[in-house]
This record gives C-alpha cells, structure tokens and sequence, in this order.
C-alpha cells in the first residue's frame, strides 16, 4: 500500500497555529513521523493562502524538504501556490492534488503538472458534482479525465484518478458505489491507471472514537477490490496494521482472519454473510456492523455500534 | 386470451411499531375513544401485499390562545372559536378532526412568557372540550418546554398524551415525564435518515417502550423541500421494513404548519394572477403536501385548515380502496 500521509492538513488547529507562527520544527516532526510510520508521500494542505501563497508554499516545501526525502502532494485550489511550491522541489516527483472534470481545473491543472514532471491526481467530479452512482464515475474518467491527459500527451503512468470517498454520515449510498467504482476502473483503460482515494473521508463527521474502525474497515474492503495507494493516517496504527495483515494474509488472529474474509468477499464481487463472524466476539461484532453501514445495508447513526 | 401478468410481492422481515394515542376511562384516562397508528408490515398502500393495518390519521392542530402569526384566512375561518383552546378544540372535533395537537406558545396573549400554570389550564380544558387524543407540543426552546410540559405531563398522568417535541439537545427530561406519567412522546430531527434512526437510539436508550414513541422526520411544503422530505420518509420506511428496529416508530408530519409558512398559501395580495384564488391555493398547497407525505409513509399528518382535512380524508379513503 503505497500511503499518502494526511496530517499536515490546515483543518487542524495546530497545523493553523504553526503555520501562524512559521513553527517550522513542528512541520518537520510531522513530516518525520509520518515518513517513519510508512508514508510513501506527503499530502499537505495550507488552504489556499490567497494573500501569502507566493512565501508559503516554498517555505513549506523548503522546510519539509530538509528532514524527509518523499513526494510532496500539493492539495490546493491555488494554482500559483502550487506553481510556487513546485519550483523549489529538489527532491522527489512531486504530486498535484488535484484536478477534477471541471472544464476550468481540467483545462489548467494538467498542463502545470506537465510543466514540472509532477503526478497529478484527478476526480471523478464534474461541473455538476460527484456522480452516487459507479457508472457515472467511471465514464468521467475515461470520456474526460483520461481523454485530456492524452490530449496534452501527458504520461499516464503519473496519472492518479481518485474516485471520491464520502462520509457514511450522510452520504452512506456513495460507500458502496465506491467499491464497485474502484473494481471497474481497473478495467476501464488499458494500461489501469493508478488509483487512490481519500480513506479518511468516509468518516468525516462521525464522533472520533469510530473514525479509525470505520477507516480501516473500508479500507479492507477496498483492497479487496485492489486498492494499493490512499491518503490517510499512517499514525493510525491499528489502520496500518489492518493493510499489513491483508497484505501479508496474516490469519494469526480472529479478527485479522475476519478482515481478509471480508476482503476476499468483496474481491470476489460477494455480499459479506454473518457466518464470516464470530457473534461472541465484540471486536467482530464492531467490524460486522461497520460492514453493514459501509454497505449501505443499515442506516448510518452515530450510535450505530451500540444497536444490537 | 388475454396476458397473465403476475404483479411480483414483496414480503418484509420487519414492520412499523403499532401505537394508540389516548387512554379512555377503563385505560386511566378521560378520552372518549383511542386512536391507534403504525402496525405496517408493507408500503403504503400496497393492499395486494399487506392490508394496511391503520390507515392514515388527520389531526388539526389549534393554539393555547389566538395566535398572532397564522394566516388571515385560518383565522377567519375559526372566528370565535380560535379566541380560546376549548372551544377552538371542540370546533375542531366537530371539523372532523382524528386527533388534536394543542401547540402551546412561547408567550401568552399578554406578551410574557407562558407559565406552567396556563400551560396546564390549557391542556385541561382542552381535554374536557373534547374527548379526542390529544398531542401536546411545546414552543420549542429547551429551557420553557421542559418547564411547561412537566407539570401537564403530571396534571394529565395516564391520559396518554403525545408530548413534543423530542430533540437531540432536549430530550431526556421530556422522555422521563413521560415516562413517570404514562404519556408518549414525539421526536423530531432535521430532513436527516442518519439524526432520525440516532434520535430514536437516544430516546429508546433511556426505556421508553416503542410503543410510545412517534417520529417527525420533518417535511417541507411542496415546493420547498418536500421531495427531500418525502426521499427521507421513504428510506426510514423501508428501513423498518426491512428489520431496522430504530426507524419503526410511526411517523408523524406537520404539513400545515409547513405549507401554511409558503408564500404561495400565505400571500395573497400583489401576486401573479395565474396563481389563482388565494384560499383556494391555500387549501390545495395544504392538502397536496399532506398527500405527498402519506404516499411516502407519513401515520399522522397535522393540518391547520378543515377543508384540507376534508380532502386529504377523501384521498386517503380512496387510497384504501
């Protein structure tokens, strides 16, 4: 699992405040921690820094630069930051995040990409929104997002479509769609381009003390359908542990042979069925009711694990 | 020889909680009759699945005293009647009224806020007025409701009483009184599948049985988020039907107050005049929202205007045919 690290985000009231303070040890201990727990890349939002991008995005990626050898992945509506960002990389090929099928970020994004050898990643969103169903999704890939890189002859090896997590909270009828977009896409062109997705998202909303089991729950389901790069937490370590035990098919534990359970079924295109878990088993049970949310099987609420 | 068409059923594993509002004499109340909704074991009005168990229920809803804020057409139309709660409550028997919802509000006639003390001389003449189950909603601010509802949950113990409304920030007191005074409840939550089947996990969490518990989805008028409403019904009923044991209270929808706010049923000066006669565009935006509603689930609809209730009974009699 190729991981993007997610946690220099400036939704984040100490990421704020650093970058208030220009705390630049703060920025380099999280981009170190980050890299030491197995990100690959780095994702780091600022906002769109409308009035200081021209000084922000260099000192960040200066700053950054200094301690950890990774990808950055600029996730910004700003263009001219990330251009400004993008100028003083020394190190690793770099990442946009992102374009999507709006005619105005499809037109710019990609070129700016072009220009510096940088990834880019691009959504399957047009002008009017993100598509629930998986269809809709993919057919903006390949008639859209796809049909530009090739016009401007841009390597589709750096070519990352990410196909939109939404919350559970709220949006339970796009989970599901999700996977099925994931399993689709990888047919849909040839060579499959590759393919990431914001995890953490599905649980965007949710009170914080289910986010990590409905993270790592989807993400078992979504490699069952061959996801194989993300941005999310890699200091979530029961997360990493999740993708180590499908990765390795580590079956040691109940509940790792549950994971890969229900990861074969999805890979299998099959609904997973009760008899998969042990009902005595409430760390199962937990992982049982998350599947029936994520599967849109069960009505989302925030009390969903106490229902028995 | 004609084609044989076989119309596919649908069987359902779950079904909606069956609930009777209103307790008569042998029960440990005053009420002349009970009303009992929900028992659904299919879709509205899917006949050749499943009788519906309880058909629809219309109540109207009256005020504490006069109100200020309702359209001049519902207020000349109750005249008199509307100028105190038992008579307006008897008017509104005699209309034809299923149930009555008394909605009490945050301040009395003399501008200061409602007391407990009126509250409950509300209610009690309410109650004497009219021998319907009765549903009593609070203003809507944390705070007052709590202080009205408690002492008329307990001026009224075992009558049975809908006590509203049950929020995600002010439930708990209003369940408990319920619970101590043998009433029900409702509870509301914003055009939201995820805070509606929450709310009903929180209320049911302190032990009151399903059996007294309604649930308002919130709707708004046609023409103002109704579909959204009508999308947020649907997915809760088929939820209950499919097992979901937190969506399968009754639901409860208050077209009038809704379809009553719309301009369209408000205004009836310096508008297009394709809109039409005024009242009549009224009525017909009160009972095309109900109507809606009903279709898509809705147990209990609350209207303002009789001639809305007329209709909606009419269309709900044919929809049981």
């Amino acid at each position: 699992m190729y991981i993007i690290g997610e946690n220099i985000h400036i939704m984040s009231q100490r990421v704020k405040d650093a970058l208030q303070a220009k705390d630049a040890r703060f920025f380099q201990e999280r981009a170190v921690a980050q890299v030491e727990a197995g990100a690959q890349a780095l994702d780091i939002n600022l906002g769109p820094r409308k009035k200081d991008w021209e000084e922000v995005f260099p000192w960040m990626v200066q700053t950054v630069e200094a301690v950890v050898d990774v990808p950055i992945s600029f996730d910004s509506t700003n263009l001219l930051g990330i251009e400004a960002g993008l100028k003083k990389v020394t190190k690793a090929q770099p990442i946009i995040n992102s374009t999507s099928a709006e005619p105005e970020r499809l037109e710019k994004v990609p070129l700016l990409a072009k220009k510096y050898n940088a990834r880019v990643i691009a959504l399957t969103m047009g002008a009017s929104g993100i598509p629930v169903g998986a269809d809709a999704r993919v057919t903006i890939a390949i008639e859209q997002l796809i049909p530009r890189m090739l016009e401007i002859d841009y390597p589709m090896s750096d070519l990352i479509i990410d196909p939109l997590v939404l919350t559970v909270s709220g949006c339970q009828e796009y989970c599901p769609e999700l996977i099925e977009t994931i399993r689709t896409l990888q047919v849909a062109w040839s060579p499959s381009p590759a393919i990431s997705v914001g995890l953490s998202n599905v649980s965007n909303s949710v009170p914080n003390e289910n986010r990590s089991l409905i993270n790592r729950t989807y993400c078992a389901m979504l490699m069952g359908v061959g996801l194989n790069m993300l941005i999310g937490d890699p200091l979530d370590l029961k997360l990493m542990d999740t993708i180590r035990i499908i990765e390795q098919r580590d079956a040691s534990t109940p509940v790792g042979r549950l994971y890969l359970k229900i990861n074969d079924r999805i890979a299998a295109s099959e609904t997973p069925v009760f008899d998969d878990v042990d009902a005595g088993d409430p760390d199962q049970m937990a992982i049982w009711k998350t599947v029936q949310i994520l599967l849109n099987k069960v009505i989302y609420a925030d009390a969903y694990l106490q229902l028995t | 020889m004609p084609p044989q068409v076989e119309i596919p059923k649908d069987s359902w594993s779950g079904s909606v909680t069956t609930v009777t509002l209103g307790a008569t004499a042998a029960e440990g109340g005053t009420r002349s009759h009970t009303v009992t909704v929900g028992g659904h074991k299919s879709l509205p009005f899917m006949h050749f699945e499943q009788k519906m168990s309880h058909r629809p229920v219309v109540a109207l809803e009256i005020k504490d005293h006069r109100p200020e804020d309702w359209s001049p057409l519902l207020l000349e139309l109750w005249g008199q009647a509307a100028n105190d709660p038992a008579s307006w409550a008897k008017a509104a028997e005699q209309a034809g009224a299923e149930l009555l919802v008394l909605s009490l509000s945050q301040t009395g006639s003399d501008g200061n806020p409602t007391t407990p003390e009126t509250a409950v001389a509300a209610v009690q003449s309410v109650l004497k007025a009219s021998g319907l189950p009765l549903l009593v909603f609070a203003p809507g601010q944390a705070e007052l409701d709590n202080t009205l509802l408690v002492p008329v949950a307990e001026a009224t113990r075992g009558e049975r009483l809908v006590l509203g409304i049950c929020e995600d920030k002010n439930y708990r007191t209003i369940v408990a009184t319920a619970m101590a005074n043998d009433h029900l409840i409702s509870t509301r939550t914003p055009m939201d599948v995820n805070l509606a089947k929450q709310l009903n996990i929180l209320v049911r969490d302190m032990g009151i049985p399903t059996d007294r518990i309604l649930m308002d989805p919130t709707t708004g008028a046609l023409g103002y988020g109704i579909e959204y409403g009508y999308s947020v019904m649907e997915r809760l009923r088929l939820a209950a039907l499919q097992g979901d044991g937190n969506t399968q209270s009754p639901m409860i929808v208050t077209p009038g107050a809704e379809a009553w706010k719309a301009k369209e049923a408000k205004i009836g000066h310096d508008v297009p005049a394709s809109w039409g006669d005024w009242k009549e565009r009224a009525i017909n935006w009160e009972t095309l929202t109900a109507v809606a509603l009903i279709e898509s689930g809705a147990d209990i609809v609350v209207l303002r205007h009789p001639e809305s209730l007329r209709r909606v009974r009419a269309a709900i009699d044919e929809l049981m045919i």
